[in-house]
């Protein structure tokens, strides 16, 4: 059996979720800091972070396929509520926020990086406003929490959003936000430079095309 | 045509009573009705649902390493397949080529759910690859013909005919 081990690039954000995680479960795991381009998982063409090398020798290349592990074999478990999350953060939520995040950061365009993520933050905010437990799937924090989380740490410091709208959110968010584990993370991964950290990665990734947040057909009320 | 999927998908865990579902939004996204509170959203989550109430959790992994395996390869059915760019398409090909070349299965030696919905994913791509594009992705292309005669995966699907000595020569008759 090999020795598990995570490797992660700095400015990816990405890397947010896995290391924040990995942080509160306390699996034992060496992380390794490579750089963007760094090609670790064999039969991926294109780079890919963070990438999990598990025991066994097999790679887990998808940030929310490591954090569920490290949840699981931390016996945290995870519920169906929490796949819901993770699969619509994967889906519906990171199209959008990649297509915003370069709007700002490579091509400076602050002022359209908000529309794309209106969706689904309003989607989040109402689902947060109508939730009885502390944090989104139960009192304490779970998988869902760190992964929404972190994808949204990044849009988050923009102040292109008008997070007054979104208050439930920004509970939830400042809740996730204040615990150790993601404090690490924000500082092994962003060190302290906002989201001009996130250049480097940005620009290396194919320009995402805006299809998912184009707003047609949507049956968006505007009241 | 997730629903189609779906209801293929009930069969092949052996699921007597049919689900209700529906759509929602511009991608189609699935969503299974529930008669008490909300349904489920997404078709990861829908199958993951599908196979525990199939009391079958053997499909989602025996191992904490083998669930997290099977659930990267479901995300990146809906991530990196589902919509992708032509362009892409060669790329999610090679990939997988090279990902298959010592497994049988997306998990390794066991079949998953991975298996029946990457299958369903990859048809129309697989339907419309020309002879000698087969023959490049031949451990794709091996993987492929096995799902699509392993028992009740190909249902709502045609079968496709993958490679050439199995089509012409094999003794059909």
């Amino acid at each position: 059996m090999q020795k598990m081990k995570l490797f992660v690039s700095e400015g990816n954000p990405h890397c947010l979720k896995a290391l924040a995680v990995l942080e509160l479960t306390g699996v034992k795991c060496d992380v390794q800091h490579v750089n963007h381009e760094e090609k670790v998982v064999p039969f991926l063409s294109r780079p890919t972070l963070p990438v999990l090398h598990l025991p066994s020798g097999q790679y887990l290349f998808s940030s929310n396929a490591i954090c569920q592990y490290l949840f699981d074999v931390s016996k945290k478990g995870s519920s169906k509520q929490s796949h819901q999350w993770l699969e619509w953060e994967a889906t519906e939520l990171q199209p959008a926020l990649m297509y915003a995040l370069h709007l700002v950061v490579v091509q400076g365009k602050t002022a359209d990086s908000a529309k794309g993520l209106e969706a689904p933050l309003s989607f989040l905010e109402q689902s947060l406003s109508k939730r009885t437990t502390a944090f989104l799937t139960a009192e304490t924090v779970g998988v869902a929490d760190i992964v929404l989380w972190a994808a949204l740490y990044p849009a988050f410091l923009e102040n292109g959003l008008k997070t007054s709208e979104l208050k439930s959110t920004r509970t939830w968010f400042e809740r996730v936000g204040v615990l150790p584990a993601c404090q690490a993370s924000v500082q092994t991964v962003l060190k302290g430079k906002g989201v001009e950290a996130l250049k480097g990665y940005l620009q290396k990734q194919p320009a995402p095309h805006g299809q998912h947040t184009q707003p047609r057909n949507t049956h968006t009320s505007s009241n | 045509m997730a629903l189609k999927e779906l209801s293929s998908l009930e069969k092949f865990l052996g699921l007597k009573k049919p689900n209700k579902y529906s759509t929602q939004g511009d991608r189609k996204v699935p969503v299974l009705q529930s008669n008490s509170g909300p349904g489920l959203v997404g078709l990861v989550t829908i199958a993951t649902h599908l196979t525990q109430e199939a009391k079958k959790p053997d499909l989602l992994g025996s191992s904490a390493e083998e669930r997290a395996v099977v659930q990267q390869w479901l995300e990146y059915r809906v991530t990196r397949l589902d919509g992708c760019a032509k362009e892409d398409i060669r790329t999610i090909l090679k990939d997988l080529n090279t990902y298959l070349e010592d497994k049988v299965y997306l998990a390794g030696n066991h079949i998953s759910i991975a298996d029946p919905l990457m299958y369903y994913g990859l048809h129309h791509i697989i339907m419309d690859l020309a002879v000698h594009e087969k023959e490049k992705y031949l451990n794709v292309t091996r993987w492929f013909d096995h799902m699509q005669h392993y028992p009740i995966v190909r249902h709502h699907l045609p079968p496709v005919a993958v490679l050439r000595n199995r089509v012409y020569t094999s003794g059909h008759h």
